[in-house]
């Protein structure tokens, strides 16, 4: 800075160095004689010449801040903008050249003038009051040092009004600071230190300074590791066993090592101390003279650079992430506030360390030991400890599946680390919510990046909605709502989704309007009652206020807009052929067309009769919408078919409807149809064989020798009409209508679509078990099949039968007719050519066809009654207990059990055939 | 930089702004509680001015403070 030599300086005149010195030790030491002041004045004059160049660089800024910082840490704020005030005049006043050297050397001074015994109480009392305001954070409680107990909370406090992080770490560490030295480092000068030496050691201790303090400070470790004798000593067997080349002299000043460490705590090499990639971890130059237990402390610090690196390498690496999602940002986001309040530590460690580096006077009363460092840093190590497990934890994880992760951290034994996580997991859940907010109050999927529990697939149509556009995303449920509860979520988006676009219903459904909710709903605004749901069930009413909004209107909508009841009345009353005279009619006018084969049926004509059934019966009262979608269907041709197998009634549905009567349920229905129209053609049937029974029982009296086969014929056909009585009525009663009732319940007592749908498929699945057309059942619906099928036969049998026995009547009835005819004219009434003719016919008549039909109704009855008995004991085998009681009803006076030796003991067989599966 | 310009005898510099400066630098002093004279100031600033290290100076008004406290005391 200046050039002058000291030689230069002294020969100048009034005004030289060496004057000005004089007037100074003059004024400084009042006024005395100059014989007093030369020596004082030689003494001035050697010091200030020995030192002419300043041991610190010259920084005019760095002298203000750390005036502005004391005046700061005394408290008087006020004062520290009044000096910058001054401080900025002076430097717009431009005109000191050397602006530092003033500043600095005020400083140097400052307080100086209160050690002189004027006012020496008051710079005792100052000296107290220092440490308490010697921080940076505002007010911490002094305990906090004393008690952990204490200062977790006082950090568990902390974290809840802004951040957990570090920060709250160092408040504790920065609050107690100044405790353990009395003085906080560049706040005073010592006075006992200054006043107590004489003139001589002055020059030493200058010197001392000069040199910058490091030298008293190689002592410190030594006496750190002296203190401990018995580590050492253990640490000195360790060392000998395993690195002999490892340099454990005393070199190394504690400064630096500290200098370094700060350094490494920023995920920056040091000097020393630099990153090893064979161990993963830093490690110091083994060549450093460093006593063993420095090292190892000195290693043991490092891992807190090892680990901030690691999480600040996630979090860039992260950041950058763009499919990273929105949960994956807001962890990234809060790590890296905790990482910013790292940093706060960081300045502050290192604002302590530039301290001691700018120490002017003090030694080693206010250097940074490693000791100390390793006090401060340690909560900060085991929150970035936590935070790197975490980061290990969350790595390949993303939305819901990350939140998890975290959240099963929080399950942590130590307090504070779970408060740790739980602040992380609060803002990590926070999207969730968002999204959760959208999803079940207004159906909206926000959801770019795939985070969230709900999935929708945007190509399934609207018909589909209800049941494949949105699924669980199982992996993305977090792990802190419960798998119910995350399908009750899924429900109330899509039963939004399902009323607006399906429905076309844009009401507003009311739920979050409500006064009381709002009321709830301060701790609903936040991600907590995700999180404390053990605590209190906020969540669990939120979600259950929306569910059932949501599913109230959903209902109503259906009900009252779609007619849902209605239809399912429909279904009943038409496909399941409740309403019986409509059917019968159907069944009268459609006799003659459905004997015909499969091929010859036109749909035209068919719908047209089926018209006519309407207009004629009690369904033409139905409402016109229900009877606008009822139609002919005619199911797929196979050859030989005739057109009672093809025919089938349909029912139209769209719209919401259709997501419970869907297409699978249709054809479900159609099958049960068929089998219901089957079984009612069956009952149709034996009605006209019974009818042609009665008429012809009187006619064919005449013909004595037919009586037994009449007989014959009726008992058979009652066999037929016992059987198929029992089954429409099994059918029609213990199936049906009980089925049906149930679910008409269920269905009025349902809470939500899903719970309709669910009834609907058991009322189907009920009715296809019971109705045989299940899988188990498949031997029986042939069994039963079989028996239609005689019964049809039997129908053709009687009615060729019963015509064969009218000509014969007819014949027989003429031949007698003609015989009176001649005897009224007189003549014989018959000739010997024509009775024989008349004979011989009859004896056709006896010999041949009432044989044959006898025979053929034999193997009819016969084979009726195996298969009927057969068909038993599949009954009786049957899981299904009303089947099985079926089987009780067919046989009710136990004729068939008294021929089939298996029904005998059907629980035994049961057993039996059990044993052989 | 020259001994000349950093002289706070600089004949440029009117007897005004000088007072200013030495205003300024007593407010300060005054702050800071460093106990200094105005006259000691102003001649620790012509000091400072002629490069003389301040570190130097400060230590040496510190002795020379303890020696008059010293002297003092006895006396007193």
């Amino acid at each position: 800075m200046a050039t002058k030599t000291p030689k230069e300086v002294r020969d100048t005149e009034n005004n030289s160095p060496a004057a000005l010195l004089h007037q100074l030790v003059k004024a400084t030491l009042g006024a005395k004689k100059d014989a007093d002041i030369s020596q004082h004045f030689q003494y001035a004059v050697r010091v200030v010449s020995s030192n002419f160049a300043p041991s610190i660089e010259s920084d005019e800024f760095h002298v203000a801040e750390r005036i502005k910082r004391k005046l700061a840490r005394e408290g008087r704020e006020s004062d520290a903008a009044y000096f910058s005030e001054l401080h900025r005049k002076l430097q717009s006043q431009g005109k000191l050249q050397n602006r530092w050297a003033i500043l600095y050397f005020l400083l140097s001074l400052a307080d100086s003038n209160k050690e002189t015994k004027q006012k020496p109480s008051s710079a005792v009392i100052f000296g107290r009051g220092l440490p308490n305001l010697a921080t940076s954070t505002p007010f911490v409680p002094r305990n906090l040092h004393q008690t952990p107990v204490a200062s977790e909370i006082g950090s568990y406090s902390h974290s809840g009004t802004q951040s957990s992080g570090i920060g709250s770490g160092i408040s504790s560490i920065s609050g107690p600071t100044p405790t353990p030295h009395s003085y906080a480092p560049g706040n005073l000068t010592t006075p006992g230190v200054t006043v107590a030496h004489d003139p001589q050691s002055v020059g030493s201790r200058l010197a001392q300074m000069l040199i910058g303090g490091s030298q008293s400070h190689v002592t410190n470790p030594n006496l750190a590791s002296a203190s401990r004798g018995q580590v050492s000593e253990v640490t000195k067997r360790n060392a000998s066993a395993l690195s002999p080349e490892e340099n454990t002299s005393f070199e190394l000043a504690e400064v630096a090592i500290v200098r370094d460490l700060v350094y490494v705590f920023q995920g920056i090499d040091g000097k020393l101390i630099k990153y090893s990639y064979n161990e993963d971890a830093y490690r110091m130059d083994s060549q450093v003279g460093v006593p063993r237990p420095v090292r190892d402390l000195v290693h043991k610090l490092a891992e807190l650079g090892w680990l901030f690196c690691k999480v600040k390498k996630y979090v860039e690496k992260k950041s950058q992430d763009k499919s990273f999602g929105l949960v994956g940002q807001s962890f990234t986001a809060a790590l890296q506030q905790e990482l910013t309040e790292y940093y706060r530590l960081l300045a502050v460690l290192e604002a302590q360390q530039q301290e001691t580096d700018d120490a002017i006077e003090e030694t080693s009363t206010s250097a940074l030991t490693l000791f100390q460092l390793s006090v401060w840093t340690f909560d900060p190590l085991h929150r970035m400890k936590q935070l790197a497990i975490l980061v290990d934890g969350c790595k390949d994880k993303k939305g819901g599946a990350l939140a998890s992760a975290i959240h099963s951290y929080t399950l942590h034994g130590d307090r504070s680390v779970r408060a740790l996580v739980s602040h992380i997991l609060k803002l990590v859940a926070f999207p969730l919510w968002k999204m959760l907010d959208k999803w079940i109050y207004d159906g909206l999927l926000e959801d770019k990046y795939h985070e969230f529990f709900v999935a929708a697939d945007p190509s399934v149509k609207e018909e589909k909605l209800w049941h494949e556009k949105y699924t669980l995303r199982k992996s993305m449920v977090p792990s802190f709502i419960k798998m119910d509860q995350a399908r009750q979520i899924l429900l109330i988006g899509k039963s939004i989704n399902f009323l607006r676009q399906v429905c076309k219903d844009h009401t507003p459904i009311i739920g979050k309007g409500t006064e009381e909710v709002i009321e709830k709903h301060s701790k609903y605004e936040n991600t907590e009652m995700f999180l404390d749901q053990d605590l209190d069930n906020t969540f669990q009413e939120v979600i259950d206020k929306a569910y059932q909004d949501t599913s109230r209107k959903l209902l109503d909508v259906l009900h009252q807009r779609f007619k849902f009841l209605d239809h399912l009345k429909a279904m009943r009353r038409y496909l399941l052929l409740g309403q019986g005279d409509f059917i019968k009619h159907l069944m009268d006018l459609l006799q003659s067309d459905l004997v015909k084969q499969a091929q010859v049926l036109y749909l035209h004509n068919l719908t047209g009769v089926l018209e006519t059934a309407i207009r004629a019966t009690n369904a033409q009262y139905d409402d016109s919408e229900i009877l606008d979608r009822l139609d002919v269907r005619l199911l797929e041709l196979s050859p030989g078919d005739t057109g009672w197998d093809v025919f089938s009634l349909d029912y139209h549905v769209d719209g919401p409807i259709s997501t419970v009567f869907t297409p699978q349920c249709k054809i479900l229905y159609l099958r049960v149809f068929n089998f219901l129209w089957r079984a009612k053609r069956m009952e149709y049937i034996l009605t006209q064989v019974w009818k042609d029974q009665m008429c012809n029982a009187r006619l064919l009296k005449d013909i004595p020798e037919l009586s037994p086969l009449l007989h014959h014929m009726h008992t058979l056909a009652s066999e037929m009409v016992h059987f198929i009585h029992q089954m429409q009525y099994y059918i029609n009663f213990e199936v049906m209508e009980c089925s049906y009732d149930e679910l008409w319940k269920r269905v009025n007592k349902a809470n939500d679509l899903d719970h309709i749908i669910s009834a609907h498929e058991v009322f189907l699945d009920t009715i296809l078990k019971r109705s045989l057309l299940d899988e188990e059942s498949q031997p029986l619906l042939t069994q039963l099949r079989v028996i239609f099928d005689l019964i049809v036969q039997f129908e053709g049998m009687q009615e060729e039968f019963f015509k064969t026995s009218l000509e014969e009547l007819e014949r027989r009835k003429s031949a007698e007719r003609a015989i009176e005819e001649r005897t009224e004219m007189g003549k014989w009434g018959t000739t010997e050519l024509e009775e024989k003719e008349k004979k011989r016919l009859h004896q056709e008549f006896q010999r041949n066809f009432i044989p044959s039909e006898r025979a053929k109704l034999r193997v009819l009855s016969q084979t009726l009654q195996d298969m009927v008995q057969k068909f038993l004991v599949m009954l009786t085998a049957h899981s299904d207990d009303s089947l099985r009681l079926l089987a009780v009803r067919l046989d009710f006076n136990e004729v068939y059990k008294a021929r089939e030796p298996k029904l005998r003991s059907p629980v035994a067989y049961m057993k039996r055939k059990k044993r052989e599966y | 930089m020259g001994a000349e310009s950093g002289q706070s005898k600089d004949p440029n510099l009117s007897l005004a702004e000088q007072r200013e400066v030495m205003d300024t630098l007593q407010q300060i002093s005054a702050l800071l509680n460093t106990g200094l004279t105005p006259e000691m100031l102003s001649t620790i600033v012509q000091l400072c001015e002629l490069g003389v290290n301040p570190e130097a100076l400060a230590s040496v008004i510190r002795e020379l403070r303890s020696v008059a406290a010293a002297l003092e005391s006895p006396g007193g």
